[in-house]
């Protein structure tokens, strides 16, 4: 081997025997904040495995590739070579503790890579496949020391994700040494990849799922790290290892666990107010009409709330047989909230595979959990979907009616006629001819203009232990034309948008093959729903999202340069301004 | 002729306000005619704001016959002078002590600023002091306090930006510029105190609900204080949302000092232009890294701006407003915050309004406008001229068309940036005693 060979982290002779396919790491749990030891000063740190690979100075690895360079100071420190086993400097705790602390630059690199890579693979081993960045390149760029500015976000243009540190008299903080912001931002770049068209701007909960995704994994991530779920139950005082049956009711965890979780993420950047919304909520079905959640990012706390009240129901139904007289063992209550959690994620992820490619609102987000679950768990004998179906309903959520999701085996079947199967899971034009040629099974109207988002096989474990392989082919239909003309076709065109005003209105849907290449699901948002692009023009000239439109700029809306750096700002204004 | 405001006594039958050809920058005149003498003066003079950073294209006026022409409009006494806050396009004017001496020659009686500038606010100081910055106790830094520390802090780094990029081409340059605006407004400052401390009553440090002191000085009006509120009373005006480390800046300010920050040709960044995957991504992020002091200069141009001293004038039937460059930050307070229901109740009735921020996007709220009903009462005045502020794309471009055109819908809008070369001044004028549209002066009377 070359001398790259002490920078692989492959686990040594490759040759000579199987590869391993893992290894670990040692990352800050949750934040540099959050401490531990005897002296409660040691940082909480965890060992997290992500997938080994043949990973170069920097890290740089098939996937990411991490530079340290300081946008603010114009500073590039050195690559880093991450070292394993014995040579590894930080698999001791307090090596990588107080490496954390102090923002060393070995250190900073290796956790954002890791907790990057672990959360990559979160997301792929739910979807079954490798997943894609929406930019062209195979690597995400990950910036660990970007700019002096308490703000961390993805940027689809450069393929990147910068974290920014606060600057402080005697040390800095670092956003890429939250576990949770490292998470969140990597989930917006991944969502980005499954679904481009949800960085436009359409209907408000498009806006917020983004967000609310990043929140639910970064939440049930950290969530998922025994250590701290331990931290967070030891906090209430227990004694010893048993924890009493008073604090093991579901809203005692809740005010104690999730808020105690929630109050310690997205310090560094002023995230934690959401996160803390969210869980202390009470959920209330009639809250659209509620000023204080009209907005996109608040309304995103409504999603992390409904699953947050289905992981705590979840946690305490799996922990119900644990409990005795004196209460349960703490560690095992803790290990049951981390796989009620591990869980729910799974199956939040699951589902973005049946979200639909444009106009996404969360009554398609819990019929596509529901539905993923069921296909490879169809008799849910924990009863988790009903958990989270009780979590959505509480919030006034439930699935779409008529169904968004239809099951096509009951249905007329499209022709196969002229479609050739194996050429179709890999050739778009294919597909496209499929869904010309059937355009009437799937209700589409051949006037509109029609592409492939996507295409994307996908395996999972089903029920009986057998690999489910399904292909996913993704669909959108557009048409531009004037608010005048919209107005024809049925859409509420709001008061004071000229009729000139240029307008782009969108549909699409997701078909699912099974195994036997035969049509299985489908997942539509009509074109033609124009009751929706009533809701969604009325959203975007409230927010005044359509004014570039009015001024003449081109149809689409998107968020702008750096759409998720404008997510992440504060919006409380938006309207106000000209 | 309607009576007097509230109480018997003297009160303005008329107003005019003289808006000065200053190109980007405030300067205005309110004169307020009683029609007959009181105490020997038939009428009252308030100077709001005087300063530009760019001067009209042809045939600018100059600051000295600015100040010739004041002194000339309000015959050798002028009652007080408001300065809405520390910009330069605001206050250059007072940067020169000659300047100051012939303004002191008017003999002013009262300055008014906003209360982040006074100068016994001491944020170090263990008690606070100052106007409305209450005590919290020793634990819990006062919010308003902490403001103006980093204030200060944040000028300090907003110095060195300035100073590495000012001069340099493009885009730099001109951030370089507005670092500077920040900063370099120090003799402006110095002069206005030296005022302060001669004028029979002193300087007047305001914010949200306290008092002008101008209603002793001009008999028979009334004026509210809108804004700007403290961040004690209205935590959204202190800016963006950002850790609450109060050593932020001073920690900024010892990086960019270590680093030399700003100087284009870093030895990193020349090294990392070798090939290889490392480049584009450089690349990328020498952007990132304008945009990156760019937020630092923009986080302070928004605070300063939402410093800014918001004055309703109650004369009679008539409501003037000047609003500075207050940003929607501070506006909020005044249109949104529960303890501003008092202050905010005469606002529809505004019939005329200084355009804030020289037509911004963000100076003028949308609710505001809102308030406002069609029918042509509205009259706004518009200091202005364009491609002169930093604007960062067709969307900041000031002034903003869209605003123009919204304000047109609802009143005359007159603006210094279609005068023609030469023209000090435009002059409106209105009776108090009804709600009929200000007019035009022509030039040439009185």
């Amino acid at each position: 081997m070359s001398s790259m060979a002490s920078d692989q982290i492959s686990g040594g002779a490759a040759q000579e025997r199987a590869l391993a396919q893992h290894v670990w790491l040692r990352v800050v749990a949750q934040d540099t904040e959050v401490r531990t030891g005897d002296d409660g000063d040691e940082v909480l740190t965890e060992s997290v495995r992500i997938p080994a690979e043949h990973l170069d100075a920097g890290p740089r690895g098939a996937r990411f590739h991490v530079v340290d360079f300081d946008g603010t100071a114009g500073k590039l420190s050195p690559p880093v070579t991450i070292r394993l086993g014995d040579e590894d400097p930080f698999a001791d705790a307090a090596a990588a503790s107080e490496a954390a602390k102090e923002g060393n630059a070995r250190f900073r690199a290796r956790n954002v890579y890791a907790v990057a890579a672990a959360t990559l693979a979160t997301f792929e081993a739910a979807l079954g496949r490798r997943l894609a960045w929406r930019a062209t390149g195979h690597k995400l760029f990950l910036v660990p020391r970007a700019f002096a500015e308490a703000n961390a976000f993805y940027s689809p243009l450069d393929g990147a994700i910068y974290f920014g540190y606060v600057p402080g008299a005697e040390s800095e903080h670092l956003t890429s040494l939250s576990y949770d912001i490292v998470a969140h931002e990597t989930s917006h770049a991944i969502l980005d990849g499954l679904r481009p068209r949800y960085l436009e701007r359409g209907l408000p909960d498009q806006a917020a799922f983004h967000e609310a995704l990043g929140d639910c994994v970064a939440m049930l991530s950290v969530f998922g790290h025994e250590a701290v779920v331990e931290k967070l139950l030891r906090a209430l005082g227990q004694s010893g290892d048993r924890i009493a049956m008073k604090d093991l009711e579901e809203e005692k965890l809740r005010e104690t666990a999730l808020l105690g979780l929630a109050e310690g993420l997205g310090k560094a950047i002023g995230r934690n107010g959401p996160l803390r919304r969210s869980v202390e909520r009470d959920p209330t079905p009639d809250w659209r009409d509620r000023p204080d959640l009209v907005e996109e990012h608040s309304r995103g706390e409504v999603l992390v709330a409904a699953m947050m009240r289905a992981l705590l129901s979840i946690w305490t139904g799996r922990i119900s047989a644990l409990i005795g007289p004196d209460g349960a063992d703490l560690e095992r209550v803790a290990e049951e909230g981390t796989k009620a959690a591990t869980h729910l994620l799974g199956m939040l992820l699951r589902g973005i595979d049946y979200m639909p490619p444009v106009d996404l609102e969360f009554e398609d987000v819990l019929e596509a959990v529901l539905t993923a679950d069921e296909i490879v768990s169809p008799d849910d004998r924990h009863g988790y979907r009903d958990a989270v179906k009780e979590g959505f309903e509480a919030w006034g959520i439930a699935t779409p009616q008529p169904a968004g999701i239809v099951d096509m085996t009951e249905r007329e079947q499209p022709g196969y006629g002229r479609a050739n199967a194996s050429v179709l899971r890999s050739d778009r034009d294919e597909a496209l001819r499929f869904v010309w040629e059937n355009a009437e099974v799937f209700e589409l109207d051949r006037t509109w203009r029609t592409s492939i988002e996507f295409l994307r096989p996908s395996v999972r474990i089903g029920p009986d232990g057998l690999v489910v392989s399904e292909l996913l082919v993704g669909y959108v239909q557009d048409v531009e034309l004037t608010a005048a003309q919209a107005r024809a076709l049925g859409v509420e065109i709001p008061a004071g948008l000229g009729d000139d005003v240029p307008l782009s209105l969108s549909g699409g849907g997701v078909i699912v093959f099974d195994q036997f290449h035969r049509v299985r699901l489908h997942q539509r948002k009509p074109l033609e729903d124009w009751q929706r692009h009533s809701r969604r023009l009325a959203h975007l000239v409230e927010i005044g999202a359509l004014r570039a439109a009015e001024e003449g700029a081109p149809a689409r809306v998107d968020l702008g340069e750096e759409p998720i750096a404008e997510l992440h700002r504060s919006v409380a204004n938006a309207g106000e301004v000209w | 002729m309607s009576p007097p405001p509230n109480k018997a006594g003297p009160a303005p039958t008329r107003i005019d306000v003289r808006m000065y050809q200053v190109g980007f920058g405030d300067c205005f005149l309110l004169s307020f005619d009683y029609g007959k003498e009181i105490e020997g003066r038939d009428e009252r003079h308030v100077l709001i704001d005087f300063g530009t950073t760019a001067r009209p294209r042809s045939e600018p006026p100059s600051s000295e016959e600015i100040v010739e022409d004041i002194a000339k409009r309000c015959g050798g006494k002028l009652d007080a002078i408001v300065v809405t806050h520390r910009h330069k396009d605001h206050l250059s004017a007072f940067s020169s002590d000659k300047r100051r001496e012939r303004l002191e020659a008017l003999e002013p009686e009262l300055i008014v600023q906003t209360w982040t500038e006074d100068p016994d606010l001491d944020p170090d100081a263990p008690g606070p002091k100052g106007a409305g910055v209450a005590a919290t106790g020793a634990l819990q830094p006062d919010p308003s306090l902490r403001f103006v520390k980093e204030l200060r802090e944040a000028q300090a780094v907003a110095d060195r930006i300035g100073g590495a990029l000012a001069g340099e081409p493009g885009v730099l340059g001109t951030m370089g510029e507005l670092a500077l605006q920040q900063v370099k407004n120090k003799a402006a400052v110095d002069n206005l105190e030296k005022m302060a401390k001669r004028a029979k009553y002193h300087g007047r440090y305001v914010h949200a609900g306290s008092k002008s002191g101008l209603e002793k000085l001009i008999p028979g009006i009334e004026v509210s204080v809108l804004g700007p509120p403290t961040p004690k009373e209205w935590p959204e005006v202190a800016g963006r949302e950002r850790d609450d480390d109060p050593e932020y800046w001073l920690g900024l300010r010892r990086l960019l000092d270590e680093v030399k920050a700003v100087a284009p040709d870093i030895p990193a960044v020349k090294a990392a232009n070798a090939p290889g995957p490392t480049r584009w991504l450089l690349e990328r992020m020498r952007n990132r890294q304008l945009d990156s002091l760019q937020g630092i200069v923009r986080y302070l141009d928004d605070a300063l701006n939402n410093t800014s001293v918001i004055l309703l004038f109650k004369v009679g039937k008539r409501r003037l407003l000047f609003s500075g460059d207050a940003q929607i930050e501070s506006w909020s307070y005044a249109l949104r915050a529960k303890e501003a229901k008092e202050l905010r109740k005469d606002l529809a009735d505004v019939d005329l309004y200084k355009v804030g921020h020289h037509g911004s996007r963000n100076g003028t709220p949308r609710s505001l406008v809102e308030l406002w009903k069609p029918g042509g009462k509205l009259s706004s005045l518009l200091s202005t001229l364009p491609h002169a502020h930093n604007e960062k794309s067709e969307r900041t471009t000031v002034p903003r068309g869209p605003l123009v055109s919204a304000l047109e819908g609802l009143g005359p809008v007159e603006r210094t940036d279609t005068l023609p070369g030469g023209r000090l001044f435009i002059d409106v004028t209105a009776s108090t005693g009804n709600k009929a549209p200000f007019k035009v002066r022509p030039p040439d009377s009185k």
